[in-house]
């Protein structure tokens, strides 16, 4: 009787033991796995902001003046003269 | 010999005793030396990496981004980890733009290093092969616009490269403070390749607003550098100024031989006859009525030959303005004294730094009475013997535009923290009262008839707004005395006239027309008109449509067909002229409807807004040109 209550007691604390080590290990696994998401997700940034950045350059050199204007000559425009400019001022109360 | 008991007491006494120095030792160990060792085995199994800091971003005026900053890559290749080193090695050609030859070469050694750097769109493909590592990585600046105030902004220092322009100036600001990150060793003390923690966060630096508009500054350095181009001129300054706050909205450059517009001084000749007459106004000494003969434009002072291009007689102050007469202003300064005449150049801000946030500032010219020749009251009223840069040739033209009262200069609007927080806010800040408010409109009519009554300064005229401005052309200085064949030409204007948002100096070296009239001026003309038909801009334009318009014939050389430009709100006038029928603009924008009735000599009054639905009168009606026509305009889903 008092063998087999102490074998159960043994079984207790194996398993009470092995539960913690696993419940540990499952902790680590989680942390390296949810580290590695982070870094995936610090680089899916980096990559955005590269092309964020590559795209601002590409549309300021596109609306540069520098492209802009020798396209619209080629078109038969040109910049406004300032005789040719009115500037309307909105009357009190009008919506804009 | 003892009693048994009494050994075993000794016994269990020597294992008390061991027992206890034990629990001290491991008490020692782990409560007094324990941060020691815990340091000691972290420091064997990981490694502390500072991580940089993002620097501030560098804003205009409106938010647009003019310095950035990006991460940037090193990349680091085991050779013997590739997988597949052929396609590996194609790959890594292409990503990092290295020959194929190249890349082989460098992976024959064990470990083949990459300085690059390289974006992080580069390397994405690479992350993913076996043998590259991306441990390595950096921040670096990124400009959106490439060649956008490249000058001003400057670019921050690295070794043997010092820092230069605003990056400079503001570093302090603008670099952040490095975290920290805790990574695992291997045994041989190379760092794993393991998720690294975070000990402390990089805090980015502040983010600075500048006063620069980019749209002004684009305008302004693609006028000079055509300019430079087009007159063969050695390089160039040009400067806008918001007169009432002092803030500076464009600044460029250009040339060799130009360090920047606030440290590149020159003699600025015509246009410094403005601190005479400023000083003879201001003093009560003269009026701007007053005339002097101009000795038919040779006038020799004590043996020193006076000449004017422009032959004339009486001249009254206006005049002297008008045709730039040397000979008028040499003798408008006999009526000053060395000190009133010093003191006015020094209150206009002569021959002191200005104190603007750009490194390397110069003060300028300007010596002490005591230290003057006999005829350097003279030269000083003609631009010479001073020297300015054309930043303090702008604020001093400020004055006359802002009543009489000296603005500091400043290139910084805003300073935020990282967290969002306005850390600085610019406030306008008044230096000092120059001139009574009466004398700087006066002296306002002055340069406006340089521009507007056949002055020096008619090409840089514009037929709907008025400019008013003043030329100056000099002799350049050199060792040897005064070149015959060098001139810096300038031109200093204010926009528009009677309500001057804008004050700009134009300087070019040595242009190959000379004159500033001919070269200075027109540049003048062209960054105004193509900052009024630009779609943004610094244009207050609620005041500028209030601003009287009194030009009535377009400037010499304009060739532009219609010079329909009407005053808003529209004044009801009448005109004698021939009637003619009101057009039909019923369906058309109110914008495209304005522009049919102008070209058609009718003046606009609208009501409402979007898509014209009536006019009165009526369309087909006869009507008198100059006819104000009411336009009633809906929404465009109403009119439907």
């Amino acid at each position: 009787m008092a063998q087999a209550r102490g074998r159960l007691w043994v079984i207790v604390w194996l398993g009470f033991v092995l539960g913690i080590l696993a419940w540990v290990v499952a902790r680590q696994t989680s942390a390296v796995v949810t580290a590695s998401e982070l870094e995936e997700r610090r680089n899916e940034r980096r990559v955005l902001e590269g092309r964020k950045a590559q795209l601002l350059r590409r549309i300021s050199t596109a609306e540069s003046r520098a492209i802009l204007i020798p396209r619209a000559r080629a078109l038969g425009l040109r910049p406004a003269a300032d005789s040719e400019l009115v500037i309307l001022e909105a009357l009190p109360g009008e919506r804009r | 010999m003892a009693k048994p008991t009494v050994r075993l007491r000794l016994v269990q006494l020597a294992f008390v005793v061991g027992l206890v120095l034990l629990l001290a030792r491991a008490a020692q160990v782990q409560l007094v030396q324990g941060a020691e060792h815990a340091a000691t085995a972290a420091s064997r199994r990981t490694t502390v990496r500072d991580l940089p800091a993002p620097r501030g971003t560098i804003y205009d005026r409106n938010g647009t981004a003019l310095a950035l900053t990006e991460q940037r890559f090193h990349v680091g290749v085991a050779s013997n980890e590739l997988r597949n080193p052929e396609a590996d090695m194609q790959l890594l050609a292409r990503q990092l733009r290295l020959g194929l030859r190249d890349v082989r070469s460098k992976l024959r050694e064990r470990w083949a290093h990459f300085r690059g750097p390289y974006s992080s769109l580069d390397v994405q493909p690479l992350r993913q092969m076996r043998g590259v590592h991306l441990n390595e990585w950096e921040y670096e600046r990124f400009h959106p616009h490439p060649d956008l105030a490249r000058g001003l902004l400057g670019r921050r220092g690295v070794p043997g490269r010092p820092a230069s322009g605003l990056e400079r100036i503001l570093d302090s600001l603008l670099t952040g403070t490095p975290g920290q990150a805790v990574v695992l060793k291997d045994p041989s003390g190379g760092d794993l390749e393991s998720p690294s923690r975070l000990s402390a966060f990089p805090v980015p630096g502040h983010d600075v607003w500048l006063t620069i508009d980019a749209d002004l500054q684009e305008i302004v350095e693609r006028a000079l550098a055509d300019a430079v181009e087009q007159f063969d001129a050695g390089g160039g300054d040009v400067v806008v100024l918001d007169p009432g706050t002092g803030e500076i909205l464009a600044a460029a450059w250009r040339g060799a031989s130009t360090t920047s517009a606030f440290a590149s001084t020159f003699e600025p000749g015509s246009t410094a006859k403005l601190f005479t007459a400023s000083a003879v106004l201001a003093h009560g000494l003269a009026r701007a009525g007053d005339s002097v003969w101009t000795e038919r434009g040779r006038y020799d002072l004590n043996g020193r030959i006076i000449r004017d291009e422009h032959e004339s007689g009486w001249l009254n102050l206006r005049g002297v303005f008008r045709y730039s007469s040397n000979i008028g202003i040499a003798k408008f300064s006999h009526l000053l004294t060395p000190e009133l005449q010093f003191r006015m150049l020094r209150d206009f801000g002569v021959g002191t730094p200005t104190g603007v946030e750009f490194p390397l500032e110069a003060e300028g010219r300007l010596r002490l009475p005591h230290q003057w020749s006999g005829t350097s009251s003279v030269s000083l009223a003609m631009g010479y013997e001073l020297a300015v840069t054309p930043l303090q040739l702008a604020q001093a033209y400020a004055v006359i535009a802002n009543d009489g009262v000296l603005m500091q200069p400043t290139l910084v609007r805003e300073v935020r923290a990282p967290d969002g927080r306005v850390v600085y806010r610019h406030r306008p800040r008044p230096v000092r009262r120059v001139l009574p408010g009466e004398v700087a409109a006066t002296l306002r009519t002055l340069l406006r008839a340089v521009v507007y009554e056949g002055g020096t300064g008619e090409t840089a005229a514009l037929t709907s707004y008025e400019v008013a401005g003043k030329t100056g052309t000099a002799r350049r200085a050199g060792p040897g005395g005064y070149s015959r064949t060098e001139h810096v030409a300038n031109f200093a204007s204010l926009f528009p006239a009677n309500d001057p948002q804008l004050v700009m100096v134009v300087k070019l070296d040595d242009p190959r027309e000379t004159y500033a009239r001919l070269t200075a001026a027109p540049v003048t003309r062209r960054v105004l008109e193509e900052l009024l038909a630009a779609p943004h801009g610094p244009l207050d334009r609620a005041r500028l449509s209030r601003s009287q318009v009194s030009v009535t014939s377009a400037p010499p050389g304009d060739a532009l067909p219609e010079p329909w430009v009407v005053p808003w709100p529209a004044r009801q006038t009448t005109d004698s002229a021939t009637p003619r029928a009101i057009p039909d603009v019923a369906g058309l924008t109110l914008r495209s409807a304005a522009r049919a009735l102008h070209a058609a000599g009718f003046q606009v009054r609208a009501e409402g807004w979007g898509i014209v639905a009536a006019t009165d009168p009526a369309p087909g009606k006869q009507a008198a040109p100059g006819t104000v026509v009411t336009v009633r305009a809906r929404p465009a889903s109403r009119t439907r």
